[in-house]
């Protein structure tokens, strides 16, 4: 008898034939939506458009609706900037980086991530603009020809650097994204029945029709892309860490941060990957495509960026010492014994203790685990941008001047709002759009041969 | 079936008239020519001159209404006044005078309207003196809620009715009593003295004018009148003093005549002088509160008020003066007394005590140390006494007791006080006000006791009327009006000569006032030149040298009780005696010490609050614990601050507070506020008023030091501080401290050593180079080029009184924001004054004892009696601004003078700027402050009234955009104008920012750093100067200078030494 052994865990598992992946993942946005997608988007937009109100309250009124002061200019809006921006870190490493590495296991995830990725900028976009105190003329950012005197911006501050990392990083995914949506939306437009889906499935579909050469463009395309995004992976985060590492406060002026960004990005972006398809894989039956295996690579990942992320932060420590700089010595002497030692200690337990339990294979490849811990990193993070804007700047040089940092209810609101506004987009996008990339997929599924080998009739001839 | 619609009856019933009409399109014909040779067209009502004004106003209405901002109250001048140039500033020389502060002023005014007051440096026996009530009393003139016309039982009347009314009520009434406070006018002096030889019946006057003042100094007159036959107040001169003794009078801020002493004091406090041969006073305060004098002085004593008496005995008898009073000095203020008793040994004649209690025993041991010492010649002056302050308790006592018991005057005509809000049984008295037939207030607002009085003729405000004062025999000054009246108001003078017959009203422009102090001034200048004295504002007097007065010894009795608890009553820098609670200026002043803004409170030693169960630390959202007070069975309840420096035992309470209480229309900003605008309204209905009212507290001699209980009761009360942060944390490089002989002997790297970093030298090894030799930036073209504007601030000079803070309040345009938003830290202060404590782990503020074991945390906390340093902070205008270079709009850049300049319409608010400052000294527009509904009530901005006091060279900020210290750019714009006019370059200290301006002590220097001659290049080239966190390399253009203390410190000194060279500097010779 022939033995033949396993060498890879498989990517899809089951007897899944190319149409029985088309059925997977068509039918979440043929059929009617369950009675729990309703209630999800009901609260989703509830709270979304609360947030939205206290948005509009807060252009109305002033920033003064927040709770910073003549210290702290900056405490949850930016938190929340960065932390969103951390999160949409993700969606562009799987699709583009692990496409260059011909990871294949990210096929079932990257379609997913990098919705969760544009919903999340398009978030993390907001707090710059409602930042401002005068948004009205924020486009003034923009180097535009004008009339005032021909006023041009100033290149050498980095919220300027940010606004064009942010938008190119934008733009390059969103196109990235619907590249590779074209060929799926046309699968949809084939099946769709009813008039109305099938002219709005045709117009996205921009008229694909599955000829070989326009295979090759969207290979080619999606290639070129990748090479393109790969880089705004690193540079974005690492630009966002330049407002703070190009400043004079101690705390914020340090060289480490750009690498530390970027890893913590990855960090919580993977973390809310796995809170997102862990529940999705559920509902919407892809237990198949989306498993074991994928949320261990996850939790690797999660495991690396992770140990890097704790490494930096020792390595803060060491050097905020070594320095011998007093005000250096004290921002993280304060930072870990000051007034807000409980938001240092909740970012260190969660970032750089919790990753460390994936050392072990049973936690790692525990799905109920990995969702606790997914939400705990996540948590982590936004206490580790808190840490860093606020607790640096409410004590820095001049003791005269120190403060503590209370947010307001509006604080909270537009916070929770854009977690709402950003559920609101991704259930949106989980009905309407496929959530697998299908076309993809397919090329990884099992060739007929392995299913022939698996089937009764192989072993009744052997 | 068409229906048919007639235009009228004409055409229904189809006219022969309305037929011919119909068949013209254009009802007349009439041609112009016809028209215009029509006779009768001039007798038409509109004139073809009347026409043609009608029809360019609607153009220009037309035009004016659709532009963005009409402009709906401009009055052009068709004929331009004298000196009124649009856009340039006339200056005034005036004298200010409130009933308890004196001095000469400038006031600025813009077309016709004054809105800035400094003091004047010129003129005067002042010298510029100064404190922030002073400069922000011109927001006063523009207060909406001044009384705006006479009334009598609150209907409003027009003056001629109440005039005869009051003339009436003079004639009809039995006894006339006029109670004003002190008043130092020779005019009106002379006005009072016809008005009480006029009323008379048979031969014997009715009338009694009692001197009532809020805060008594009977005391010391009582004394005089003891030891030296003399009911007077000498003139002190604290300039001539080398060793100067307080106890507890707060002469820099509060106590007598401040004004003249902050300057005098200021003079002597400079380290410098003493190097070149001249002197630096040495000061010892031994007090219970810690006061701006207590913060500055030397060395300070803490004791309980009941504790004055045997530190005085103490001296007495160290300098062999006979003494029936014990003379144990507590431990808290021992050394300190030890130092004072070895320095007033040396100094004798040269030294000065003051004390400022109100009680005749303490001032009677005042005396006699002073005489013992032989100050009365050298630092006192006898002969030329003070007028100010002439109440006499015990005659205020008995008045106010014959009113409340129903047996006083039956008319009572109240002037400049408020004693219904300021006697101690001022509710007894106020009730029994009812009773009074005639009660007729002067008072410019409806406060506590006009609301009683049955007439009220409000007096002008002070930059309204016309004045002379004589606070001193030998200076006469005169007050000139800046504006002309605003409301329906009338002079006091003027309605005292009006209601004795002296005089008749003459309406707005009247020149009553005017020619009656024209006519005294004649007869105390014969030859003199009335315009030439008022353009000076002041005029001196020789005073025939008095046969010398004779110290005699008096009995002493009835000194301050002791007790478990001891309370003091003190006045806040700020506030004063409550006259100006209504000025939002000045209630979000931070008070110089607690930083408290908008409240009163109870101050007490956190050594004790720890031991009592009182939380120590406050912040936006935990107020302090709330206690009540008893005195002589009246309680009050207030939060407790937790101040170092206050004598354990002992619990301290501004007065001033409490104003508005019943409900009285005192002002806007009088009353505390909601979150999201409008008024606190209390249980009663009524708003509720700011802090609570202690007048009640003082004893009935008016002493402000009584024995009370304490008691916690259940809440917190949140306050509005500007710092919660009290130590610099053993900072060295944001202040320095030394004392004088380390100053004296030592070399500048001792005491101020300059930062430095290591680098690589041209042998390769490594060498410590100052700060200023690294940079990671080209350099702003400043240096030698045109102006490069910079400002040196003395630490050793700066008391902290808050002057420059108003003053730069007004001149700014700052915003107002009030408690709810100066509690989240958010006050607008473009300039504030950092006031540290010392803390046990520091030799002195910012110097830590010792750097192996030096604690952060214990750093945190204040010393029991710590030192204090005040550090007034503005932007410091960095040559390498960190906030330039982050502004993606470029919003904030730097100019070719070094002026670190904000551009308000550019700005798009990101705010990145203030959190990389260094300093933390710009400030968000987070509302609209000149319209939200917050502030309404706090802001003038937002008053139709109050925005006339807006300097109009400064821009009103819009919301969202960052503002901060301008180095006063329009002040320096106008200087270069005038300058450049006159075909000059600007002269060295010809520039003063309005900080600068309203230094009464001369601690702020602003100038061109790029004029090597010029004092402020000088100054930042000291030995003291230094520049606040030179290690971050912004290159600021503000230096500070070393605060010296004129004190033994010796472990300070033993760390202060100059630091041996580095070994491999040593090592060289080897390598």
């Amino acid at each position: 008898m022939q033995k033949e052994a396993v060498i890879r865990e498989p990517l899809i598992l089951g007897h899944k034939s190319y149409h029985d992946v088309t059925e997977d993942v068509c039918r979440p946005i043929e059929d009617k939506a369950p009675r729990m997608w309703y209630i999800l988007f009901g609260i989703a937009l509830i709270i979304g458009l609360y947030g939205v109100g206290c948005i509009l309250y807060l252009l109305g009124t002033g920033i003064g609706v927040w709770g910073l002061n003549k210290t702290i200019g900056w405490a949850w809006d930016i938190t929340n900037f960065v932390w969103w921006v951390g999160i949409g870190h993700a969606g562009t490493l799987i699709s583009a980086v692990l496409l260059l590495f011909r990871q294949k296991w990210r096929m079932a995830i990257n379609r997913s991530a990098e919705a969760m990725t544009i919903f999340a900028v398009f978030m993390a976009g907001l707090f710059p603009l409602i930042h401002m105190g005068r948004l009205w003329v924020g486009y003034w950012v923009l180097p535009l020809p004008n009339q005032f005197g021909s006023l041009w911006v100033n290149f050498n501050s980095p919220l300027l650097w940010d606004v064009f990392a942010i938008s190119t990083y934008l733009s390059v995914s969103l196109v990235f994204w619907y590249i590779g949506l074209i060929p799926d939306f046309a699968t949809i437009r084939d099946r769709a029945k009813k008039p109305v889906a099938k002219k709005m499935y045709s117009i996205l579909s921009f008229g694909w029709s599955g000829r070989a050469k326009h295979w090759n463009r969207f290979e080619t395309v999606s290639l070129v892309l990748a090479g393109l995004a790969t880089p705004l992976v690193f540079s974005v985060h690492s630009i966002v860490s330049f407002d703070f590492a190009t400043s004079v406060i101690p705390g914020w002026h340090t060289t480490i941060f750009p690498p530390y960004f970027v890893c913590g990005a990855v960090f919580s972006g993977f973390a809310m990957v796995q809170t997102l398809l862990l529940v999705m894989r559920k509902a919407m039956g892809l237990e198949a495509y989306i498993h074991t295996k994928h949320v261990e690579y996850m939790n690797i990942v999660i495991m690396v960026t992770g140990s890097i992320v704790g490494t930096a932060y020792i390595t803060e420590l060491f050097i905020s010492w070594y320095s011998g700089v007093e005000y250096e010595a004290y921002a993280f002497l304060n930072r870990a014994t000051g007034p807000y030692w409980w938001a240092y200690w909740s970012m260190m337990t969660c970032n750089v203790i919790s990753p460390q339990l994936m050392w072990i294979r049973k936690l790692r490849r525990s799905l109920m685990f990995t969702f606790f811990i997914s939400i705990v990193v996540n948590i982590g993070m936004w206490f580790e941008r808190y840490v860093i804007i606020v607790t640096s700047i409410h004590r820095d040089y001049v003791p005269a001047a120190w403060s503590m940092h209370y947010p307001s209810h509006i604080d909270i609101g537009v916070y929770i709002g854009t977690i709402g506004l950003f559920f609101v987009f991704f259930l949106l996008f989980a009905r309407y759009f496929p959530v697998l990339a299908l076309n993809e997929v397919k090329t990884i599924l099992k060739g007929s041969g392995q299913s022939y080998k698996e089937s009764p009739d192989y072993h009744k001839h052997h | 079936m068409t229906r048919k619609y007639w235009k009228g009856l004409e055409e229904l019933k189809e006219t022969p008239e309305f037929i011919k009409q119909r068949e013209n399109e254009f009802p007349s014909q009439v041609s112009v020519e016809e028209f215009l040779s029509d006779d009768k067209l001039n007798e038409t009502s509109t004139a073809r001159r009347d026409f043609l004004k009608f029809l360019g106003f609607s153009v220009a209405a037309a035009s004016l209404a659709a532009c963005e901002a009409p402009v709906t109250r401009a009055v052009p001048y068709v004929i331009k006044p004298e000196n009124v140039t649009l856009g340039m500033p006339t200056w005034y020389a005036s004298t200010y005078y409130d009933g308890s502060s004196y001095t000469s002023i400038l006031v600025k005014t813009r077309e016709g309207r004054p809105i800035f007051i400094k003091g004047n440096k010129d003129f005067g026996i002042t010298k510029g003196g100064v404190n922030p009530q002073i400069i922000a009393s011109v927001l006063g003139l523009y207060d909406s809620e001044r009384l705006k016309n006479a009334s009598i039982g609150g209907v409003d009347v027009t003056q001629s009715k109440l005039d005869a009314a009051v003339i009436s009520a003079l004639k009809s009434a039995k006894k006339v009593t006029l109670i004003s406070n002190t008043v130092i006018s020779p005019s009106m002096n002379r006005a009072i003295g016809t008005m009480a030889a006029d009323l008379n019946v048979n031969g014997a006057t009715k009338f009694e004018h009692i001197t009532y003042d809020a805060v008594s100094y009977s005391a010391m007159r009582e004394a005089n009148l003891q030891n030296f036959g003399a009911a007077i107040l000498p003139s002190y001169d604290f300039s001539k003093a080398k060793s100067i003794v307080s106890i507890g009078a707060d002469f820099l801020s509060t106590w007598l005549m401040a004004t003249e002493y902050a300057a005098q004091y200021g003079s002597r406090r400079n380290p410098e002088k003493e190097a070149e041969g001249e002197w630096m006073s040495k000061h010892f305060q031994f007090e219970s509160n810690m006061s701006i004098s207590g913060s500055n002085a030397d060395y300070r004593g803490m004791i309980k008020p009941s504790e004055q008496a045997a530190v005085l005995s103490y001296f007495i008898k160290g300098l062999g003066g006979a003494c029936a009073i014990a003379a144990t000095v507590p431990a808290s203020a021992e050394k300190a007394a030890k130092e004072a008793l070895s320095s007033l040994k040396k100094n004798k004649k040269n030294a000065l005590v003051v004390c400022g209690s109100n009680n005749v025993g303490l001032q009677l041991l005042t005396n006699q140390l002073n005489s013992l010492l032989g100050s009365y010649g050298t630092t006192i002056d006898l002969n030329n006494d003070l007028k100010l302050f002439q109440g006499d308790d015990k005659k205020v006592q008995a008045f106010a007791n014959q009113v409340i018991a129903g047996k006083g005057s039956d008319m009572i005509i109240f002037m400049g006080v408020n004693p219904v809000y300021t006697l101690p049984n001022g509710a007894a008295f106020g009730k029994a006000l009812k009773g009074v037939k005639t009660t007729l207030s002067l008072s410019a607002y409806a406060d506590e006791t006009t609301t009683l009085c049955s007439h009220a003729s409000p007096d002008h405000h002070a930059l309204e009327s016309w004045n002379d004062f004589q606070v001193k025999p030998s200076h006469y000054a005169v007050a000139q009006p800046t504006i002309r009246p605003l409301h329906d108001t009338t002079s006091a003078l003027e309605s005292i000569l009006v209601w004795n017959g002296k005089a008749s009203r003459a309406g707005k422009d009247s020149n009553v006032a005017y020619d009656y102090i024209k006519e005294t001034y004649a007869t105390l200048f014969p030859s003199g030149d009335f315009a030439y004295t008022t353009h000076n504002s002041c005029e001196n007097i020789t005073v025939a040298a008095a046969a010398a007065l004779t110290y005699k010894s008096a009995p002493i009795t009835n000194l301050p009780k002791s007790g478990a608890l001891e309370v003091i009553l003190y006045q806040k820098a700020a506030i004063g005696t409550g006259a100006q609670a209504n000025n939002p200026w000045l209630q979000e002043m931070p008070d110089p010490i607690t930083k408290a803004t908008w409240d009163n409170y109870i101050t007490m030693n956190p050594v004790e609050m720890e031991k009592l169960g009182y939380v120590t630390t406050y912040d936006q959202e935990h107020g302090l614990d709330l206690a009540t007070v008893t005195v002589n069975g009246l309680s009050v309840t207030l939060p407790v601050y937790p101040l170092p420096g206050q004598a354990i035992n002992t619990i301290g309470i501004a007065l001033g507070y409490g104003r508005g209480a019943n409900g009285e229309k005192i002002g806007k900003a009088a009353f505390q506020t909601k979150e999201y605008g409008g008024y606190e309204v209390g249980e009663n209905g009524l708003h509720v008023p700011i802090g609570a009212n202690v007048f009640a507290f003082a004893s009935s001699n008016f002493e402000l030091e009584a024995v009370g209980t304490i008691k916690k009761v259940d809440g917190t009360y949140k306050i509005a501080a500007t710092q919660i942060h009290h130590t610099v944390m053993g900072r060295h490089s944001i202040v320095r401290e030394t004392t004088l002989d380390t100053f004296l002997a030592k070399d500048k790297e001792a005491y101020n050593p300059a930062h430095t970093l290591q680098k690589l030298n041209k042998e390769g090894h490594h060498e410590e180079r100052p700060v200023s030799e690294f940079d990671l930036w080209d350099a702003h073209p400043v240096e030698k080029i045109g102006h490069r504007w910079g400002m040196t601030i003395d630490l050793s000079s700066c008391i902290g009184c808050g002057s420059c803070l108003v003053a730069c309040q007004s001149e700014n345009n700052v915003p107002v924001v009030g408690k709810d938003e100066v509690r989240r830290g958010r006050e607008m202060h473009w300039l504030r004054i950092d006031r540290y404590f010392a803390s046990d782990e520091e030799a002195a503020v910012g110097q830590r004892k010792d750097k192996e074991t030096f604690s952060y945390s214990k750093a945190e906390l204040a010393a029991e009696n710590p030192k204090v340093v005040h550090m007034p902070l503005m932007c410091h205008h960095c040559n390498h601004a960190p906030c330039e270079t982050v502004c993606p709009v470029a919003a904030t850049t730097h100019s070719n003078e070094g002026l670190n300049q904000m551009t308000y319409n550019r700005c798009i608010g990101t705010r990145y700027c203030a959190n990389n400052c260094p300093y933390k000294v710009r400030r968000f527009n987070w509302f609209n402050y000149p319209s939200y509904k917050k502030f309404t009530e706090v802001n003038p901005a937002q008053d139709d009234l109050g925005r006339m006091v807006l300097n109009p060279d400064v821009t009103v900020r819009t919301r969202g955009v960052m503002e901060k210290c301008s180095f006063c750019v329009q002040r320096i714009q106008s200087t270069k104008l005038v300058a450049k006019k006159e075909a000059r370059t600007i002269i060295d200290g010809e520039l003063a920012t309005a900080c600068s301006d309203a230094c009464p002590t001369n601690a702020i220097i602003v100038g061109d750093w790029n004029d090597s001659k010029s004092s402020v290049f000088a100054s930042s080239n000291s030995k003291r100067a230094y520049q606040a966190l030179e290690e971050v390399g912004v290159k600021p253009n503000v230096w500070y200078k070393v605060k010296v203390r004129n004190e033994v410190n010796e472990l300070l000194s033993s760390i202060q030494v100059v630091k041996e060279a580095p070994h491999h500097e040593k090592k060289k010779g080897q390598h």
